[in-house]
């Protein structure tokens, strides 16, 4: 019933798409991880002078669909002067969205420190910088990789949106596979099991991560319980 | 093509050079004595700006209004029937027998774990393989309903879980069957419980519909898109857009802060 | 020089003596919570060696009182002093401003705190958590910072478990490793702000034990305290309050056998019948 046959004539197509959204999303991401730090710096440095335009920017990326900024990229950039490539527009897309969404992350785990431990720091006379660097960063790190392997897993889902600006990625070379071969079990569910795959590999990549994160700074390990992977894949 | 951008720096550069003069450094300039090329131009390109869009959306106040309004139709059917559907698959998630909690896991993994569009498309082009021929509004509102019945049906299994199982068992003591207890003692509970996550995701929902466009819904993204190959102004279209979107999701979030407030009433352990 | 100038003058002379030794010192202390008036009037003065134990129902003020006088909240009136230096706030021309950091990290240095949840790190072993200080703000070397962090456990009693991390101790012995920590920053005075609150009841013991000998080694305490056993037996004076004020303060013994206002009175018989019922 399944042609696998047909799967083979495609590799092309397939490994084409896979490729593109692989490294699309790749950089898309790590700009976003990259950004969205940024953002949650200057938040937390000079909360008068960042603070609102931080919070604004977030809210834009909460409030607006993937696709609106992505055709804002793609198609109003020329009337600005900016000409990007498909590829491009889609990377710095994904990049921004996802950044607004990190930063929260990134803000949300820097207040779930229990104050109490930094009080006792002030009252060992350790520095505030100190206190960031040794107490607080330490026990961020293990805190945030739960729900940022969440959101790169949803940037990923998101990045399917480039077939719609014409981007060569999994779910356009999908659609070009049912056009060609009148087929339509095998293309798709062969891409819906490629993002699958990809997903899963983040997800486990982050199931390690923490794990070995916990192991060097020893906060208690998280069981396989409460870390279901299937807990990453929430909106 | 003038776009307010372009003439906002022609304006500059043609004034700046010819009629004025060379530029004074700024702080030469005494408050209030504002250099007129600047003031002048920044004037008449922001108003462009901004009436290029206000154009916009007074010009085709009908077909965003109607796009709008599709957007909203779809968004609100799929939400509540995905809702139900999520209800019971939060029930099957937390059932005692093992196949039923195995299906639903599995329906989840799949929904939750591949991208909308995918599943759109899937679905779109799926079922008229086995004869099932629907029309683009129904296949849209179908997909979108049995993907945020996936999301919502770990939403709600988290609430049944929070609600103390002491209340279950005294159920059970008065005599209350499976069903009865669901739909009386868990359910409302449920849903003050998780309103909070809910809220999110109906946003998200509200977001995922301008997916739809690609199997050729005519909600609002597709009618920007229309609008913006008529009126070659893409941007300011999309920005109009965007900022209908926004606008229907600060409205939601306000809505879900003040119902979070009224609901506050009676709740285990909070 | 007549006897009532004579006695006058050798009490204000005893009374500078006094201040110049005295550690902390608290003049008209006050704290508001918005329209709530949290502390009031506070007059307090702690000598070396003295142990101060500050009793009274929920909600008298008495953990706001030991935080204001570490500066952990600013507090509204008054002026607190640590070896007479005004802590939080300096005189800039007449005006009272809030001090910096630095100025308040260094005036409160002779303090070590000790909290009601402990509050260790809990991505460190009870020695790191223990170092972490001596390191950072002494600047000691790992091998020097462990030496004496390992000394500070054995008074504790915990240099068996230098290794563990918190998860993987018990209530009071978290708590002990918390007493290690402050001590090894070699405090004049330790503020315990309700030690033992959160632990389990057969966990109290330990805590009170490594507490009692401290006292007996000379250290200098304030602790806040629902532990009346403890305040009769190990205190030099006990301070009762109730909502934001000093009501009595005086010895031990005379206090819990014979209360001089009925709201103590009230407060150490319903202590009583919960305690023998």
């Amino acid at each position: 019933m399944f042609d696998f046959q047909l799967l083979i004539e495609m590799r092309g197509l397939i490994l084409q798409g896979l490729w593109n959204t692989v490294w699309i999303c790749f950089l898309g991401c790590l700009v976003a991880v990259t950004f969205g730090l940024v953002l949650a710096s200057l938040r937390l440095t000079s909360p008068r002078i960042f603070g609102p335009p931080v919070a604004v920017y977030i809210e834009l990326c909460r409030g607006v669909p993937l696709l609106v900024i992505l055709f804002l990229l793609y198609y109003g950039g020329p009337s600005i002067g900016l000409r990007l490539s498909a590829e491009i527009a889609g990377l710095v897309g994904i990049g921004l969205y996802g950044a607004g969404y990190f930063a929260e992350i990134y803000r949300a785990g820097f207040l779930s420190i229990p104050k109490g431990q930094l009080e006792a720091a002030r009252m060992l006379g350790i520095s505030r910088l100190n206190t960031l660097r040794r107490i607080q960063i330490p026990q961020m790190l293990q805190l945030i990789v739960p729900p940022g392997t969440n959101q790169l897993i949803i940037l990923v889902k998101e990045s399917a949106l480039l077939s719609v600006i014409s981007v060569d990625d999994l779910t356009k070379n999908a659609t070009a596979m049912v056009n060609q071969t009148f087929a339509v079990i095998e293309p798709y569910l062969t891409v819906a099991l490629l993002y699958w795959l990809i997903i899963e590999t983040i997800a486990r990549g982050g199931y390690t991560l923490e794990k070995r994160l916990a192991r060097r700074d020893s906060l208690p390990t998280p069981s396989p319980k409460d870390t279901s992977r299937d807990a990453h894949v929430t909106s | 093509m003038a776009t307010p951008w372009s003439c906002q720096w022609n304006c500059l550069h043609q004034q700046a050079t010819s009629e004025i003069g060379p530029f004074r450094p700024i702080e030469r300039y005494k408050p209030g004595e504002h250099p007129r090329f600047i003031a002048r131009c920044s004037a008449s390109s922001a108003k462009h700006f901004g009436t290029l869009m206000l154009d916009i959306l007074i010009d085709n106040y009908s077909v965003l209004a109607r796009g709008l309004a599709f957007t909203l139709i779809v968004s609100l059917s799929a939400i509540l029937l995905g809702m139900l559907m999520g209800m019971l698959l939060a029930f099957g998630l937390t059932s005692r027998f093992t196949l039923v909690r195995r299906l639903a896991g599995i329906y989840r993994s799949f929904w939750r774990g591949t991208p909308i569009l995918l599943q759109l498309l899937l679905v779109y082009y799926l079922l008229p393989e086995f004869g099932l021929n629907i029309p683009p509004l129904p296949a849209a509102i179908l997909t979108l309903t049995l993907n945020t019945a996936a999301f919502q049906s770990e939403i709600f299994r988290s609430g049944i879980m929070h609600i103390p199982p002491g209340q279950v068992e005294a159920a059970r003591m008065v005599g209350m069957k499976t069903w009865d207890i669901r739909r009386r003692i868990v359910v409302p509970q449920v849903f003050r419980l998780t309103l909070p996550p809910l809220t999110n995701e109906v946003i998200t929902i509200l977001k995922n519909s301008s997916l739809i466009s690609v199997i050729s819904v005519t909600e609002l993204m597709r009618t920007s898109e229309q609008i913006a190959s008529r009126t070659f102004q893409p941007l300011d279209t999309y920005l109009v857009a965007a900022l209908l979107y926004l606008a229907v999701n600060l409205f939601l979030a306000r809505l879900s802060a003040h119902l979070e407030r009224h609901m506050k009433g009676g709740l285990a352990a909070e | 020089m007549s006897h009532l100038e004579a006695t006058t003058e050798a009490a204000f002379s005893n009374a500078r003596r006094a201040q110049a030794e005295s550690l902390i010192t608290a003049h008209g202390l006050g704290k508001r919570f918005s329209d709530l008036q949290v502390l009031e009037d506070i007059d307090f003065d702690l000598s070396p060696s003295e142990v101060v134990c500050v009793i009274g129902p929920s909600g008298s003020g008495k953990s706001t009182l030991l935080r204001c006088l570490a500066f952990l909240e600013p507090y509204d009136d008054g002026s607190v002093y640590i070896h007479g230096k005004l802590l939080g706030y300096e005189q800039r021309g007449g005006m009272r401003v809030r001090a910096s950091e630095k100025t308040i990290d260094r005036v409160r240095s002779p303090i070590g705190m000790v909290f009601q949840h402990f509050h260790l790190w809990p991505h460190r072993t009870a020695l790191q958590n223990v170092t972490e200080a001596l390191r950072l703000v002494q600047g000691l070397s790992r091998k020097h910072a462990d030496q004496q962090g390992l000394a500070m456990l054995e008074r504790v009693g915990l240099s068996d478990r230098a290794h563990h991390y918190p998860e993987n101790l018990s209530g009071g012995q978290k708590q002990r490793v918390a007493i290690a920590r402050a001590l090894a920053m070699k405090p004049e005075v330790m503020l315990f702000d309700e030690p033992t609150s959160a632990l389990d009841p057969e966990l109290v013991g330990e805590v009170l034990e490594v507490m009692k000998q401290l006292a007996s080694d000379g250290m200098t305490m304030v602790i806040v305290t629902h532990e009346m056993g403890f305040a009769a037996h190990v205190a030099d004076r006990v301070i009762f309050m109730d909502q934001g004020r000093i009501v009595e303060s005086g010895k031990p013994g005379t206090l819990f056998r014979h209360p001089r206002s009925e709201r103590l009175a009230q407060f150490l018989n319903t202590w009583r019948e919960r305690t023998l019922t």
